[in-house]
């Protein structure tokens, strides 16, 4: 074999499950599906025809939920009641807040290193001979562990959800070098609400991108169009329908030409450096670049390029950027990120057409487009909620976050936490740093499926094993997965009473309320059969014997039969 | 290999996926062609299996009557003459390949010789959406060959399914992503299955009416999956749990798919295709082992596909299901011709196919590949076959697809290959070419060489020269020929001197040539 990959530290199958299911008999009996499928529903009523004025109805749960659901990764009670108070406007802003920039990655087990100690950053310190693997493999898992630690620990804020936007937006996958990809992900979450266009131009000339799109080998003699190429057609102003020969609708192969030319000689050095005074550099080389006067077609005016060494990849970025069709693309794939995946001409009217408007006016910054869209009436219709599946890693890490899953303290053990959550994510669809092609994730482009191709039977399965896992707990080399069942029902407001713990608990958890027959199938989980006193005296006892272990087992085993029953439920792949 | 150099090399496959969002619609077939009303006319299985990463085919049956200029060519990977099975007269099996050879022995394996489509793009992404969907090199498609068809075959398909009728899975997949391969225009209608035995159940969760609304409609969507799964999920297990072997299967990747797919065919199942996956392939280095070319990745991956194919062959046949199943592999591409510095090849374009039952066409189709030892480094095996022929014919001739409405799932005709037979048929064919007549001259050339070729019954015939990429740089002539020889000039005023290959194409003929511009 060339290269190990570092090995998966932990093994991900659920062997260890203390007694997942506590009540063999009451679940055999929900699993029998009984229900018949009503009719199948595609002519249903929207996507939502509002447009983007401010929101000015109601402001409950449901529409703070909703606007914290789509922003952020796995909002807790607290947080949907702190927006609830603070009102729209201000968790917009809090949403907005500019988050501290994270330490650098940190060595957590790997003791040979000469260079780098456990406990300290391995940024830009050298490669020795010999000991690559073992470096490449604790870097990459040092790397994993601290990006999903950052989207773990992240409060209410947009942030870890515009990076995961922009990496499935200017995507790069299985880049090696630890330092680019390093490099890469932090250009992508200190710009996650930043100008578009600065990003563009910064992105261009990243190192892991001059390896994934090959902008590495791009020179004067040999063109290399892999990155002149996507930029057009995924990254910017997108492609059209096929209008004439090579010719796209918004740009032709002679501008894919042009722009492959325009953007050689940028290269990377130093990469796998040995050297600690050398560390990895993207370099321009003049004598690599073509300095040949490029022409662009007619969809960008004839314009024409000359050559002005290092900053000449600014200048066609710019030339690109005076096409408006460049804000109605990103819009568009924005407007799927947060809103719904179905655009119709009518959406086209009210929602793309004037935000793309609004970015330009702008210059391209994206922050004042996506505040006005998560407080536009179009968001908060009605038609707009619960109308997303979930991705792998808003539900898992959903899973985690909101119902306060513990998580380790010690340092080395809270990295494998990380990246055994790491793992979870990509065993049912979405590994980080590895989009499956240069396009991003179908879910994000797929048509008619989009959001849907996350789920399949396979997956339900493992969605629903994770979910099975995290709340009745389990082990694995010495890791916990566990949540606290009795903090999470001391949370809501009315815990002694049945009919309000599944009001509140699916009220957290779920994106719109449930039918009455629902609520009373949930109750049949939590006291099935039962008086609803019988419930409050049951939670009394355990208030008034808070040591008796007994009761306490007993009310948490309650719990967490509600919990995971939600859990699997469809309604809980939405948001 | 250092790393450095890996890298580099590695870097040069990562060619993003070209995306083109222009739905090619179904309604273009019309509803004309529903195929409903015929249903699934006949009991008949297919096995996919796709070798992702790109199979050296010339490393897995060696053309040994060029076995001199592979030595010159890929001489650091080439496995020594003597340690090669003799196939027939001028093939040979890879030595991990016993499984394979041994079904080429006794009539149950069909090779299709350089397979491709014209214009063959060297991304693994790309090219293998491109062999999912049957699509032409420059047309996005969003559906699979298959789920095309199923889409004619299984109408309103997820709601009124399973049912008597169809009873059991339209397609398995044994891993759990469903088959490109299978998608529909709204659906894919394969079922994941990576242990039959432990397929759970899912809840729905009481029974309310979803709103008329977005959300009501994604919820809809869950509810129908969760619901057909869990009905799915039954009937496999009790269908693995009637099945039986009669061989034991390697515990390997592929063993373990294919002794599931023989546990649910053995117990009855009614599914029409199974997609199995195998992933390695792409062996830019260590393809072999320095020391000893006989052992290396592809040695090891060679020996983990015939051992599986042929315990499965085996067991269908000791079962007596095997005239009821047959198997076909496919790669996104073949290797380049030259091997690399690093005891590997790159991506390149044509590779062979491989077809197993007792009902296919035992043999090889089609000529060996040419192998000249001017070959450039970036020149991959030209096409002969284009994959969609394949495809079609096992549409035609194994499911009994109409050919009008093949032409339409497939967007154009292609011609039909003698790869699958009335299984009474014994022995070893040995069939090369198929006799059409076809010669350029002069060759090498300066200015423009004619062709010459020969029609038996009036027939369309396709001209076609590619360059050593594969891509298509000059259409000769596509029109309909009387009987008779034909004569046409080729204008290469445009060709840069090198070398190029001309394929044409006539009914059930076609032949590749070699051209060399002076």
């Amino acid at each position: 074999m060339i290269l190990t990959k570092p090995n998966k530290p932990k093994s991900i199958k659920f062997k260890k499950f203390k007694k997942p299911y506590t009540r063999r008999d009451l679940f055999r009996k929900i699993l029998t599906p009984k229900y018949q499928i009503p009719q199948s529903n595609y002519d249903f009523l929207g996507p939502s025809d509002k447009g983007i004025d401010p929101y000015t109805g109601a402001w409950t749960i449901q529409e703070a939920g909703h606007l914290l659901r789509r922003t952020c990764f796995g909002p807790n009670y607290q947080q949907m009641k702190d927006a609830v108070n603070d009102g729209l406007q201000a968790t917009i802003n809090k949403l907005f807040e500019t988050p501290p920039p994270p330490d650098e990655p940190l060595n957590s087990y790997y003791t040979d290193d000469p260079n780098v100690a456990i406990g300290e950053s391995w940024i830009n310190m050298p490669f020795v001979d010999g000991l690559e693997d073992d470096q490449y493999a604790y870097r990459h898992h040092s790397l994993r562990a601290w990006h999903f630690d950052i989207m773990m620990s992240e409060g209410v804020s947009i942030n870890e959800k515009m990076t995961l936007f922009w990496h499935n937006h200017f995507v790069t996958g299985d880049i090696d070098e630890p330092n680019a990809l390093y490099r890469y992900i932090k250009l992508l979450r200190e710009n996650a609400t930043g100008n578009f266009k600065q990003l563009t131009k910064d992105i261009a000339v990243d190192a892991a991108m001059l390896i994934y799109l090959n902008g590495n080998e791009n020179i004067v003699d040999e063109p290399n169009e892999n990155f002149a190429r996507e930029i057009l057609e995924l990254f910017t102003i997108g492609k059209g329908p096929l209008v004439g020969p090579g010719d796209y609708t918004n740009y032709t192969e002679q501008d894919v030409q042009a722009l492959a030319k325009i953007f050689t000689g940028w290269q990377l050095k130093n990469d796998w450096s040995y050297s600690i005074t050398e560390p990895l550099e993207v370099v321009f080389y003049d004598d690599l670049h073509d300095k040949t006067t490029k022409t662009l077609s007619a969809h960008f005016n004839n314009a024409t390029v000359s050559d002005n060494g290092s900053d000449e990849y600014k200048d066609v970025i710019d030339i690109i950027f005076q096409q408006d069709e460049v804000a109605r693309f990103i819009v568009r794939k924005l407007y799927r990120w947060f809103v719904y995946y179905d655009i119709n001409a009518t959406v086209e009217m009210n929602v793309i057409e004037p935000l793309a408007q609004m970015l330009i006016d702008n210059n391209y910054d994206i922050q004042p487009v996506l505040k006005t869209l998560l407080k536009s009436e179009h968001f908060f219709d009605v038609l707009s909620m619960g109308c997303i599946i979930k991705n792998p890693i808003d539900y898992t890490l959903t899973v985690i976050k909101q119902l306060g899953a513990s998580i380790p303290t010690t340092f080395n053990d809270r990295q494998f936490w990380m990246v055994y959550v790491f793992y979870f994510c990509a065993e049912f669809g979405m590994e980080y740093f590895l989009p499956p092609s240069v396009a991003g994730w179908k879910a994000y482009y797929q048509a008619p499926g989009f959001s849907r191709i996350w789920v399949n039977p396979v997956t339900l399965d493992l969605r629903k094993q994770v979910s099975a896992g995290l709340i009745y707990g389990f082990e694995d080399d010495g890791l916990t997965f566990a949540i606290s069942p009795i903090d999470f029902l001391q949370s809501i407001d009315n815990p002694s009473d049945p009919n309000e713990v599944v009001n509140e608990f699916a009220t957290i958890m779920l994106p719109r309320p449930l039918a009455d027959n629902q609520k009373t199938f949930l109750k049949g989980v939590l006291i099935p059969g039962l008086p609803d006193f019988e419930w409050t005296m049951e939670y009394n006892n355990y208030l008034d014997n808070p040591n008796d272990i007994n009761i306490k087992i007993s009310l948490e085993n309650k719990i967490k039969d509600l919990l995971y029953m939600i859990s699997i439920l469809p309604e809980n792949h939405l948001s | 290999m250092k790393r450095r150099e890996f890298l580099k090399k590695a870097g040069l496959t990562m060619a993003g996926a070209p995306i083109v969002l222009n739905n090619m619609k179904l309604q273009a077939i019309g509803n004309s062609l529903l195929l409903n009303q015929a249903g699934p006319n006949n009991d008949r299985i297919l096995v996919v299996i796709f070798l992702n990463g790109g199979n050296d085919g010339l490393n897995m049956l060696v053309p040994v009557d060029q076995y001199d200029q592979l030595a010159n060519v890929r001489g650091n990977i080439l496995i020594p003459e003597n340690k090669l099975l003799a196939g027939n007269a001028t093939n040979s099996f890879h030595p991990s390949a016993l499984g394979l050879k041994d079904l080429f022995d006794n009539g149950t394996l069909g090779v299709v010789q350089s397979v491709g489509y014209p214009n063959h793009n060297r991304s693994h992404f790309r090219s293998t959406d491109i062999y999912n969907s049957a699509s032409a090199a420059d047309v996005y498609v969003d559906t699979g060959w298959l789920g095309r068809w199923m889409d004619l075959t299984y109408p309103n398909f997820p709601t009124d399914y399973p049912n008597t009728e169809t009873p059991d899975p339209v397609a398995v997949t044994m891993r759990s992503q469903v088959a490109e391969v299978c998608q529909g225009q709204s659906v894919n209608y394969s079922y994941p299955v990576e242990d039959p035995f432990n397929n759970n159940t899912l809840p729905i969760g009481a029974q309310s009416p979803a709103p008329d609304s977005p959300y009501g409609d994604e919820l809809t969507f869950l509810r129908q999956t969760i619901n057909q799964s869990n009905q799915y999920s039954t009937i496999i297990k009790s269908l693995a749990g009637q099945g039986a072997l009669t061989v034991n299967y390697p515990d390997t990747r592929l063993g373990k798919q294919l002794r599931n797919i023989a546990l649910l065919i053995s117990g009855g199942s009614t599914t029409k295709v199974y997609y199995a996956t195998m992933g390695g392939f792409d062996n830019h280095s260590e393809q072999v082992m320095a020391s000893d070319t006989t052992l290396g990745d592809h040695a090891d991956l060679l020996k983990e596909l015939s051992d599986a194919i042929n315990s499965f062959q085996t067991d269908m046949k000791a079962q007596g299901l095997s005239k009821k199943v047959m198997g076909m592999t496919y790669t996104e591409f073949g290797r380049r011709i030259r091997s690399n510095g690093s005891y590997g090849t790159d991506h390149g374009t044509a590779s062979p196919s491989f077809l197993f039952g007792e009902c296919v066409v035992p043999g090889i189709l089609g000529a060996n590949p040419t192998i000249s030892t001017s070959v450039t480094q970036d020149e991959g095996v030209p096409m002969q076959y284009d994959f969609r022929s394949i495809y079609g014919t096992i549409l035609k001739d194994w499911f009994e697809v109409p050919q009008d409405a093949i032409d339409s799932l497939l967007f154009e005709n292609f011609q039909s290959l003698p790869i699958i037979s009335p299984c009474d048929a014994v022995g070893n064919q040995e069939i090369y070419g198929t006799g059409l007549k076809a010669s350029i001259n002069p060759n090498p050339f300066k200015d423009n060489p004619e062709i010459t070729f020969t029609v038996d019954t009036s027939s369309r015939a396709h001209i076609q020269i590619f360059d050593t990429m594969g891509s298509v740089v000059l259409e000769v002539a596509d029109d309909k020929y009387e009987p008779g020889e034909h004569r046409l000039p080729i204008n290469t005023e445009k060709l840069a001197v090198g070398v190029y290959y001309c394929r044409i194409t006539m009914g059930n003929g076609q032949k590749t040539i070699r051209l060399v511009k002076q």
